[in-house]
């Protein structure tokens, strides 16, 4: 393997002290590594011979301890297993691709690199990360019962998905594609004995129903526990433990409604079954907006031929209902 | 070789963003593809019956494929959510056979031609950057946008999760930059172009949605750029037709015209501008549009 030259475009962040003010600035350092050189290594190596004032955090170096996740060419990513190679850019004017390094978003920066971690943690502790006893606790635990819960395990807490978390960008009180995984992981564990409370307390504002679906956090996420996918899966929990009265819960129920009554969605009258009459007349202005260029839509959308067949296929599964839910991968050593 | 696609445009372009159905099947009778109807399909589910009723949103998806390999062509669609999740249910098809045999038994059940898994499902978009020859193409723009600055939103379920689709995406997907090269405009770079619009959340957390979409668009707006495109028509409705609330929510004026990619994919073709619904559009690109001479 051949030796490169690239720049680092490293993020200096100083904080001044409680009121949180961060003085920002670019530094740039020129190194010369492999393609295949970690930029934890990199890095590394431009502290002990360049500057040794740049801060960053890193421990185990083999994926295992999170603690290196760090915007690396515009995504969170864990130094210590991105290649050098992979995240270098051709930028124009530059001689050299590079690389630009920065902290984690939607996390209070301390020092360059390093964040406040307390406000993730607050987060995952507030789902109550354990297993509480309880009336529906399993006291037998089959081969398969852990097919749920495992994907969700490989969790490192390093926070990628929270800092690329689209949601979290602009609502500090969303509570997480992370301690959403956790809390599925604790739905899902057949020891666990509260987990229609979980289900509850998730179903509130700020919890399962917030998430955009965006799936940022299944890209982020360098360790494939796909915390939309979790997500998704205490949705279909909660609404068959009944909790229904909530404005997601409420919108997605319309879909199957719509489908097998015409086949198409009612785009006229979701809005009305989604968030009530009064809602509804809280949105007259945006309507109004719609209406200027014709976009109120039918009442009566388009009815689909065959449509016999999909109410079959719909009465069929809510007879025998059928187990789609995908199960964890078989781990593989990294 | 001719192009035929089944075509699945989505409810939002059935209902409320119809310009992009007219505009996608301008586009296509121009460049020779053709477009079957699909009399047949449903509401895909959107992400909403996946949570709801999940064994049923494989077996809706099931249904709309198989119309389409039984006319013996792959699909295309202009809306992103109806892309993924055609994708997704088609993916788990391929992947997991056993899944589609139980499915299939259903589909057989209530008189529905079962789904072989035989076809592909794309976004208009891939269609023209990657099946389309470039040189076709150019030879057809006959209005080149004259280095009008284009921001490129490509929208949440044109690009993730990146192991199902079949054109690049994450971080690697390129479609709407090389198309606006491709006919003349400069790509904008700027934060936002692959986040969300939150159309998924709007009616739950309609402040989140209004303040996301709002933080895109003046991204774009200040990093230059004259115009938004986007592949989707969930994302023309917050982004373009729903700017107006936004403004009022995040208390700023933004004033980006946002189009869809098929609209102004037309408008460089030479298509009349009422074939291709610019009228409907909230804010007006003509301005910006005359001024560098593409109307």
């Amino acid at each position: 393997m051949s030796i490169k030259t690239y720049i680092f475009r490293v993020q200096r962040n100083t904080c001044h002290g409680d009121n949180g003010k961060v003085d920002t600035n670019w530094q740039e350092y020129i190194i010369e590594c492999e393609e295949t050189t970690t930029v934890l290594t990199a890095l590394d190596d431009i502290r002990d011979h360049q500057d040794s004032t740049i801060t960053y955090r890193q421990s185990c170096r083999s994926a295992i301890c999170g603690s290196c996740a760090m915007k690396i060419s515009g995504k969170t990513r864990l130094a210590c297993k991105t290649h050098v190679g992979i995240v270098a850019r051709s930028v124009e004017g530059k001689e050299h691709q590079v690389i630009e390094v920065a902290p984690q978003g939607n996390q209070p920066v301390l020092k360059d690199m390093a964040i406040d971690i307390a406000p993730f943690f607050d987060r995952v502790i507030k789902i109550q990360p354990f297993i509480k006893g309880g009336d529906e606790a399993d006291t037998e635990v089959h081969q398969n019962s852990y097919d749920q819960v495992n994907h969700v395990t490989q969790c490192i807490m390093c926070g990628c998905c929270y800092s690329e978390c689209t949601v979290a960008e602009v609502s500090p009180e969303y509570i997480g594609p992370a301690a959403l995984a956790k809390a599925f992981r604790f739905v899902s564990d057949p020891r666990e004995g509260c987990k229609t409370a979980r289900l509850k307390e998730l179903s509130e504002d700020h919890m399962m129903w917030s998430c955009s679906r965006c799936a940022m956090c299944v890209e982020a996420c360098p360790k494939d526990v796909a915390p939309m996918e979790a997500i998704v899966k205490l949705r279909t929990r909660g609404i068959q433990k009944g909790f229904t009265n909530t404005t997601g819960a409420k919108h997605a129920l319309a879909f199957h409604e719509d489908i097998t009554s015409r086949g198409d969605l009612n785009e006229f009258s979701v809005m009305m079954r989604t968030i009530g009459i009064f809602g509804t007349m809280g949105e007259i202005p945006t309507a109004l907006h719609l209406l200027k260029k014709g976009k109120i839509p039918s009442p009566i959308p388009h009815k689909a031929e065959g449509i016999e067949e999909v109410r079959k296929m719909y009465d069929i599964l809510e007879k025998n209902p059928l187990d789609v839910e995908t199960k964890a991968k078989e781990v593989e050593p990294e | 070789m001719p192009m035929e696609f089944a075509y699945y445009p989505g409810c939002a372009a059935k209902q409320v963003q119809k310009e992009a159905d007219w505009s996608a099947r301008s586009v296509c009778e121009a460049l020779g593809i053709t477009l079957h109807e699909m009399p047949r399909s449903t509401c895909c589910g959107a992400v909403s019956l996946r949570e709801t009723k999940p064994a049923f949103s494989l077996a809706v998806a099931a249904r709309i494929l198989s119309e389409a390999e039984e006319k013996g062509c792959d699909l295309v669609t202009v809306c992103n959510t109806c892309l993924q999740t055609l994708t997704h249910a088609n993916y788990r098809f391929r992947t997991e056979p056993d899944i589609l045999a139980s499915i299939n038994k259903v589909l057989e059940e209530s008189g529905v031609r079962p789904y072989q898994a035989s076809i592909k499902v794309y976004h208009l978009l891939w269609v023209i950057t990657d099946q389309v020859d470039p040189k076709v193409l150019q030879s057809r723009i006959v209005k080149p946008l004259n280095g009008l600055q284009v921001a490129p939103f490509y929208g949440c379920h044109n690009i993730r999760p990146a192991e199902i689709f079949d054109a690049k995406a994450g971080e690697e997907a390129d479609h709407l930059d090389r198309l606006i090269e491709l006919l003349g405009g400069k790509p904008v770079a700027y934060d936002g172009h692959d986040k969300c619009c939150g159309f998924h959340f709007m009616l739950s957390d309609k402040q989140e949605t209004h303040e996301m979409a709002g933080k895109n668009c003046l991204n774009a707006r200040e990093a230059g750029a004259d115009v938004m495109i986007s592949p989707c028509t969930l994302c023309d409705m917050i982004m373009g037709a729903n700017q107006g609330p936004i403004e009022a929510t995040i208390g700023k004026k933004i004033e980006l015209p946002e189009l869809n990619f098929a609209q102004l994919l037309g408008l460089a073709m030479g298509i009349d501008e009422k074939d291709l619904g610019i009228k409907r559009l909230h804010v007006d690109p003509r301005p910006v549009l005359q001024a560098h001479d593409i109307l």
